[in-house]
């Protein structure tokens, strides 16, 4: 889960490499304080997100953000088999376009994250929540379209 | 592109297998620097506190052992700037302690951080911009209290033949001026500290709570 999100918020291998190190390190401190009253798995999302969020720096090389085709993926060391591969480096490309929120958000819905979970780590109520999946999923939609036939 | 048919290109992240970290990797990991901006800004006021203890230690013994110890009251003046520092650092070193909230709920810690980071400015401006006639008036009185009326003096004595208000209001219109230019002075030296980072917070926080 860590490296998912160290994937979702850094571009380059340095960054993620930062960033998986200060979430160990907020990991860390903050385990003494963990009481149980959440799921581990929920308190664990909240440090790694809280922690990708609000420590952004500049990354250190970021891709243009105007076409995804033309965008270098995170995944290039990985190696998928034909459609699947396809499909994740897209699935990047989009995410990297949208907001620090916006990538929590679908992070969480594609962990299958219950919205009565998402809302315990977000602070964001459920109907606002599914507002904005609908918004995100809109902009992804809008994003392909561009991305594809070049549609503004 | 559908999120929903994403999901199971998704799964096939977590099924991948991920570079192992050993206890030893980890415990590698947590001996390393911070490089989080809180983490920064705890590093920068241990140094500011190394650079005045640095600096201060030395004036004051050579103010409490040379000259007799006559003018060992202007060691005091530093051990009681020490002491106001003291507290500068202990209660920016709260704030920061405050900043550092990962657990909570992702919208309470932006609102935590933007709120405690307001909160840091805010002392760092006002306890920096306070400093300056408060050292001046400690500075005065020392030099009265210490030093007999000397010809060219004449700014810390009241000139003789002049009216009462005349020299406190010298020192008013000297150090008001200048306690000013320092106020914004600190506000265009935190605005470049933090600002872009506070706005970023800001942002985000306004992104999460509208609707």
């Amino acid at each position: 889960m860590l490296y998912k999100v160290c994937r979702l918020y850094c571009f380059s291998a340095d960054d993620r490499q930062d960033l998986f190190q200060e979430i160990v390190i907020q990991l860390w401190r903050s385990y003494p304080r963990f009481r149980g009253e959440s799921k581990f798995s929920t308190w664990l999302y909240r440090i790694a997100l809280n922690t990708a969020i609000s420590n952004l720096r500049k990354q250190r090389i970021r891709p243009s953000p105007l076409d995804v085709n033309e965008m270098p993926t995170p995944l290039q060391d990985m190696s998928y088999p034909g459609e699947e591969e396809e499909q994740l480096q897209q699935l990047y490309a989009a995410i990297d376009r949208l907001s620090e929120i916006e990538k929590a958000l679908v992070m969480l819905y594609l962990e299958d994250r219950s919205y009565e979970e998402m809302e315990e780590i977000l602070g964001i109520n459920q109907n606002n929540l599914r507002v904005k999946m609908n918004r995100i999923r809109e902009k992804l939609r809008k994003m392909t379209k561009e991305a594809t036939y070049g549609i503004r | 592109m559908e999120l929903d048919s994403l999901k199971y290109a998704w799964r096939t992240l977590a099924s991948r297998p991920v570079p192992e970290n050993s206890p030893g990797q980890i415990r590698a990991l947590l001996q390393q620097r911070s490089k989080g901006p809180v983490a920064k800004m705890r590093r920068n006021l241990v140094g500011e506190l190394l650079l005045i203890l640095v600096t201060y230690t030395p004036a004051i013994l050579f103010y409490f052992l040379e000259f007799d110890g006559k003018l060992s009251g202007i060691a005091w003046l530093f051990i009681l700037l020490v002491i106001i520092l003291a507290v500068y650092f202990h209660r920016k070193s709260r704030l920061l302690n405050a900043m550092q909230c990962a657990e909570f709920d992702i919208c309470s810690s932006l609102r935590q951080q933007v709120d405690t980071l307001k909160r840091y400015i805010r002392f760092y401006v006002r306890a920096g911009t306070v400093m300056i006639p408060v050292m001046a008036i400690l500075s005065w009185l020392i030099i009265r209290w210490k030093f007999p009326r000397m010809p060219g003096a004449d700014l810390f004595y009241r000139i003789s033949g002049s009216p009462w208000w005349q020299h406190p209001l010298i020192w008013l219109a000297m150090l008001i001026p200048v306690t000013v230019g320092v106020y914004f002075l600190n506000v265009w030296y935190v605005g470049r500290l933090y600002g872009q980072h506070i706005r970023k917070l800001q942002d985000l926080l306004r992104e999460m709570e509208e609707v």
